[in-house]
């Protein structure tokens, strides 16, 4: 029975998963403000974290809509876990994942390398310093200063939610447990007529 | 998220978790498009109040519930005064350079995430999430695919918290529950996550079922468990906001605390 859309069973998997992420997320807030006082936006250089349940749903599920709705959930997760930013994550998540999503939906869904998982990352990053720019006044700071914080949060947003999501997944491949949740691919019906 | 804390029911856990929801989230967005601190600094005192007065917790706990926020605080507004631009120095030494603007800017900053903070404790600490999906269903029309798949897998997070728990002390035994170094850091998280995660998935999928077959999916003409209605607390909740805000602009116009009027 093919419906449109996501599936029960993919929207389940796809909040289970958000959700412990929104337990990470939560914990990654104290870990945020503790490396902070360190120096210079060390901390923008763990910020991608916070992206990456919709690059893990993507990869893992490989469905239209999954990035958003990982991000949210993520996001509502860490939000009603009580999270010191309060109401805020649920905007950053929501506009995260749906960047993210325009990423994978830019590429039809076709693609799931670490090049667009980091493109995505991007997005994400993109998002939320917008975001930063209404709420922090970040266009206010120093240039110097600036520049350095952008590009902290870029750079840690490819490695985090780019490079180790993939490699997470592909860990996560090898125990077997995505084949329950892909689609059939036209590849799995060649291999029967072997 | 916090049913183990011990606490009154007060007319804030009475009102509609949407009705809150809807209440709060343009909070946010009026907020982000106040640039004068002294009305940030009255709704911030205004809605502390309502905080303290009316959640229903013991004095002890909302004081520590208050402790991350001190952080918060000094975070956000910490770069904005050391490296923010402004005409007027107070203070420079190498990098660093604190401005009378940049100050103000930062305190404003600080107050602007205490606000946020203080809305999204109030609704987590009143807010069952049981009664917030219910509502969400029935009041905002979210689809019951979506709002039971939150309910179910919040009510794996106990078996997840226990299976972390199993998969520590088995790393710990082994010796492999710590690592040096960003990269040994990254290939930590990784150790515990494959675990968790497999197994969530695993779960996940046969939970899946399950529903599917018990039919939880019926998006017409589906009966609920819980009833949510809406009632005078939500008028009362709305009324009490539009008061703190008012009040806060009145107050920020006649007895101003700092003389500056937008901090950008």
């Amino acid at each position: 029975m093919q419906t449109k859309g996501l599936k029960l069973t993919d929207v389940l998997t796809t909040v289970v998963v958000a959700i412990v992420f929104g337990i990470v997320y939560k914990v990654w807030g104290p870990l945020y403000y503790a490396v902070k006082p360190l120096g210079l936006h060390l901390d923008q250089l763990i910020y991608g974290m916070w992206f990456i349940a919709a690059t893990v749903a993507y990869l893992l599920i490989r469905k239209p809509g999954v990035a958003l709705l990982a991000e949210v959930a993520a996001a509502s997760g860490e939000f009603l876990a009580g999270s010191e930013w309060g109401l805020e994550v649920l905007f950053y998540g929501f506009v995260q994942g749906l960047l993210a999503e325009l990423v994978f939906a830019a590429f039809r869904y076709k693609r799931f390398d670490v090049a667009v998982v980091s493109l995505a990352a991007v997005g994400s990053t993109i998002a939320s310093l917008v975001l930063d720019f209404y709420k922090g006044y970040i266009d206010q700071l120093a240039w110097w200063n600036l520049t350095l914080f952008i590009g902290a949060r870029f750079v840690g947003a490819i490695i985090i939610a780019g490079v180790f999501a993939y490699s997470l997944v592909k860990a996560l491949e090898a125990t077997g447990v995505t084949q329950l949740l892909r689609p059939t691919t036209k590849e799995d019906y060649d291999s029967l007529d072997k | 998220m916090r049913w183990s804390i011990e606490h009154k029911e007060t007319w804030l856990h009475q009102t509609n978790p949407t009705v809150k929801l809807l209440l709060f989230l343009p909070m946010f967005i009026v907020i982000v498009f106040v640039h004068n601190p002294n009305v940030l600094i009255n709704w911030t005192i205004g809605f502390t109040a309502l905080f303290m007065l009316f959640s229903g917790y013991r004095m002890k706990h909302m004081l520590l519930f208050f402790v991350p926020f001190f952080f918060i605080f000094i975070s956000t507004s910490s770069s904005m005064i050391l490296f923010g631009k402004g005409e007027t120095t107070w203070f420079r030494f190498g990098l660093i350079h604190v401005t009378e603007e940049s100050f103000y800017r930062g305190v404003h900053l600080g107050f602007r995430t205490l606000l946020f903070a203080i809305f999204g404790l109030m609704f987590a600490l009143t807010t069952k999430p049981v009664f917030l999906f219910y509502s969400l269903m029935q009041q905002a029309k979210l689809k019951p695919k979506y709002a039971y798949s939150f309910l179910a897998a919040i009510r794996l997070l106990p078996i997840m918290l226990e299976e972390f728990q199993t998969v520590h002390q088995a790393l710990k035994v082994r010796r492999a529950a710590k690592a040096k170094g960003f990269r040994g850091k990254l290939e930590l998280i990784k150790r515990y996550a494959i675990p968790l995660l497999s197994q969530s998935i695993r779960r996940a999928q046969r939970i899946a079922v399950a529903m599917e077959a018990k039919g939880f999916t019926n998006e017409r003409a589906r009966t609920f468990y819980y009833e949510m209605t809406l009632g005078k607390y939500d008028v009362y909740l709305f009324a009490v906001i539009c008061m703190i805000v008012a009040m806060g602009y009145y107050v920020a116009d006649a007895f101003p605390y700092v003389p500056i009027k937008d901090v950008r």
